[in-house]
């Protein structure tokens, strides 16, 4: 029997996340719930048999309900999470997780400290190319990984204009935080180290009166001496183009993938994502499913998650002094453990 | 020595190697082929240790070419016009400066120098010489002059971020470095990969952009050689780097196990502009080649890059020589890259940024 889940939040993640749900099997979308009915409505008429709603509570109360999706902004992410966990359900929640890290831990102790799942969504381990990245980590196929080199460029303004909440970074935690955790993510997962010291540097391309640069650049310290750069810019000329270049060294070769080497669709009537990150979302959800009917191991732990945040935090807090920023976690991968 | 009145009554511009312990071989074989140059020999100096003469006459004897055990013969502007310093990076300063001192136009294998005493000591020779001082270097790149022309042509608009990814491979160290102590052992190497390697990235972000580096930080780690480790030097280093007018770069070099090329080096750029962004590969464009025992193997056009690009470097400095021209790269772009190094290894140091001594 499939488990039913929720649908928290109506933006256009949530819609990214219907799509996906509606095509796994195993899973039903009971609820679509959103501050705004017409525009929850609007979603939940895309899943055959989802209720809209504004009513959290009602959703939360269904035993029926086992687990919930959290697609709303950063700033609501803490207190629906740790509603959920409280009314037992597990819960999937968008990235970054929280805003900061006491929010984080009370969201993980809400979920995990009561044997539920939270899983965040960290699409970009679920990506084509960076799966079979990580397949090949996991075999072993170039020793050990040391070094990771990442230029990400995309051509792409989100929306909302000047309102948009991306621009405070009090609502979005700052731009390492907002549009950096995949990056910084992926480095901690396939490096499979902790962080230990950040710097981040940024540039505005298109709005230099922007409160939030577009682009940044990070470099990471991990606890073994491992080393990451992360660039990450939104400079790319043409909407939706995106360039993605991905090295990672080893002790005894190398893996590299860059999306120009991808099949592509040049058409003035569409332009589709590249090849190597197509069906991403739905891997994440169908992990997801597996997760809370306990098919699986979480791909993303929460404690490498965390890691990411604190490293985005304190990126942020090195674009607004101009220093490096060190950091003090502890130690989230077992020597050996790999993925 | 006259570079112009050299050219007049010599046909050929002779070339001496003032040591030989490092890269000689590689520049003499390509230098041995210009129809208008003559080799005239390989010197190490008398009081240098026995293994550094054996090496330096076995790179004589691999050419083809003489070998002396005294500098004297070749520290001589009746013998040769030019010398190039293939020495450790330890000595390249002090053997540059006496060829300067001797009226000699002088090519120094990278790095230029190890500290900042060697590059005052390099302006004090150059300030009084006749002859020129140039430093190896990979400007020439088809690759990084095709970024040049598309950056100048002003279509991809005022670049804003440039990264550069140089990796040299750890499986072609057997034979790409003579001795492993000439580039892990800081009495000899001066440091580790750092000041071996990123001269090349900053050299090429000075020429793409136009601008000088302000601010360094850089973190650096012994990742993968235990040889490295050993001798206390990084082989991998990340750097970030602000230009003037607010332009940023990113570098990522050393020496990893397999570099993402085709030959001993790999060698990437990448720029985003106000109005565009390109790329470019010294390893490429590239053809594909498949076999009838199902493998597969790139073909870089142009031939290695490494060998190609070296060999286009060299001939420009004879050309520039024989034509009485002051060689394009020289002390000044040289010691503006050293800047940026010897901020590096000061802010690996102190974990914290640095500002570049010689900034603007």
């Amino acid at each position: 029997m499939g488990s039913k889940v929720a649908i928290i939040g109506s933006g256009n993640i949530a819609r990214d996340h219907l799509v996906a749900l509606r095509s796994i099997p195993d899973v039903e979308v009971a609820y679509v719930y959103g501050s705004n009915l017409e525009r929850a409505a609007s979603l939940a008429a895309l899943y055959p048999g989802a209720i809209a709603t504004t009513d959290i509570d009602k959703v939360l109360r269904d035993p029926a309900i086992s687990a919930v999706d959290i697609t709303n902004a950063t700033p609501d992410h803490a207190r629906f999470t740790i509603a959920a966990g409280q009314a037992r359900k597990h819960v999937h929640v968008e990235k970054p997780a929280a805003l900061n890290l006491p929010d984080l831990d009370a969201m993980i102790a809400a979920t995990e400290g009561r044997e539920l799942s939270l899983m965040v969504g960290q699409t970009v381990r679920f990506q084509p190319s960076i799966a079979t990245i990580a397949a090949s980590l996991q075999g072993g196929e170039i020793g050990t990984p040391r070094l990771t080199h990442v230029s990400w460029y995309t051509g792409y303004v989100w929306p909302g204009g000047w309102r948009g909440w991306q621009l405070d970074a009090a609502k979005s935690g700052g731009h390492p935080v907002h549009n950096g955790s995949h990056c910084i993510d992926l480095a901690i997962w396939l490096l499979q180290r902790t962080p230990v010291r950040v710097f981040a540097r940024s540039f505005p391309s298109y709005a230099a009166q922007m409160p939030v640069h577009d682009s940044f650049q990070l470099t990471v310290k991990f606890d073994d001496g491992s080393l990451a750069l992360l660039e990450i810019s939104y400079s790319l000329r043409k909407h939706a183009d995106m360039l993605r270049r991905i090295v990672v060294a080893g002790s005894e070769g190398t893996l590299a993938h860059t999306t120009e080497d991808d099949p592509g669709l040049t058409s003035d009537g569409a332009r589709p994502a590249p090849s190597s990150i197509e069906g991403a979302m739905t891997a994440q959800l169908s992990h997801w499913v597996d997760l809370i009917q306990g098919r699986a191991a979480p791909i993303v732990k929460t404690a490498e998650v965390r890691a990411t945040l604190a490293t985005g935090l304190a990126a942020q807090q090195s674009l607004e002094t101009g220093r490096a920023i060190e950091l003090s976690l502890p130690s989230i991968h077992a020597k050996g453990a790999m993925l | 020595m006259n570079a112009e009145s050299a050219t007049v009554r010599k046909p050929k511009l002779r070339i001496g190697f003032l040591s030989g312990i490092r890269h000689a071989v590689p520049y003499a074989e390509i230098l041995a082929e210009m129809a208008d140059v003559e080799l005239v020999g390989v010197a190490e100096d008398s009081v240098s240790p026995a293994w550094m003469k054996g090496d330096s006459a076995k790179a004589a004897a691999a050419v083809g070419i003489a070998y002396f055990d005294s500098l004297v013969p070749l520290l001589d502007a009746n013998t040769v016009d030019a010398v190039v310093v293939c020495s450790e990076p330890t000595r390249h300063a002090e053997l540059a400066a006496r060829a300067l001192a001797a009226g000699l136009h002088v090519l120094v294998d990278k790095p230029i120098g190890v500290n900042r005493a060697d590059i005052a000591q390099l302006a004090k020779a150059e300030a009084t010489a006749v002859g020129t001082l140039s430093v190896i270097n990979r400007l020439q790149s088809p690759a990084v002059q095709r970024l040049r022309r598309w950056v100048d042509a002003g279509t991809m608009g005022l670049p804003l971020h440039v990264d550069v990814e140089w990796f040299a491979s750890g499986a072609h160290f057997a034979t790409s470095v003579e001795r492993p102590e000439l580039v892990v052992d800081p009495s000899l190497s001066g440091g580790g990969e750092l000041l071996n390697f990123l001269l090349y990235p900053v050299d090429y972000i000075r020429f793409l952009t136009g601008l000088e580096v302000v601010e360094v930080h850089c973190e650096a780690s012994t990742l993968f050689s235990q040889l490295h480790e050993e001798n206390g030097v990084e082989d991998c280093a990340i750097v970030s780097l602000l230009l003037e007018n607010a332009v940023t770069a990113t570098v990522t070099v050393g020496r990893v196990p397999a570099a993402p090329g085709l030959g001993p080096v790999s060698s990437s750029i990448r720029i985003l502009g106000s109005h565009g962004n390109a790329s470019s590969d010294d390893d490429k464009p590239q053809v594909s080649r498949y076999d009838t025992a199902g493998g597969i193997s790139a073909l870089p056009v142009g031939g290695p890059s490494s060998v190609a690009i070296l060999r286009i470097m060299l001939k420009q400095y004879v050309q520039e020589l024989q034509s009485g021209r002051t060689p394009t790269y020289g002390l000044h772009d040289a010691a503006a890259s050293f800047a940026v190094i010897e901020a590096a290894y000061d802010s690996v140091k102190s974990g914290q940024p640095v500002r570049v001594s010689t900034a603007r």
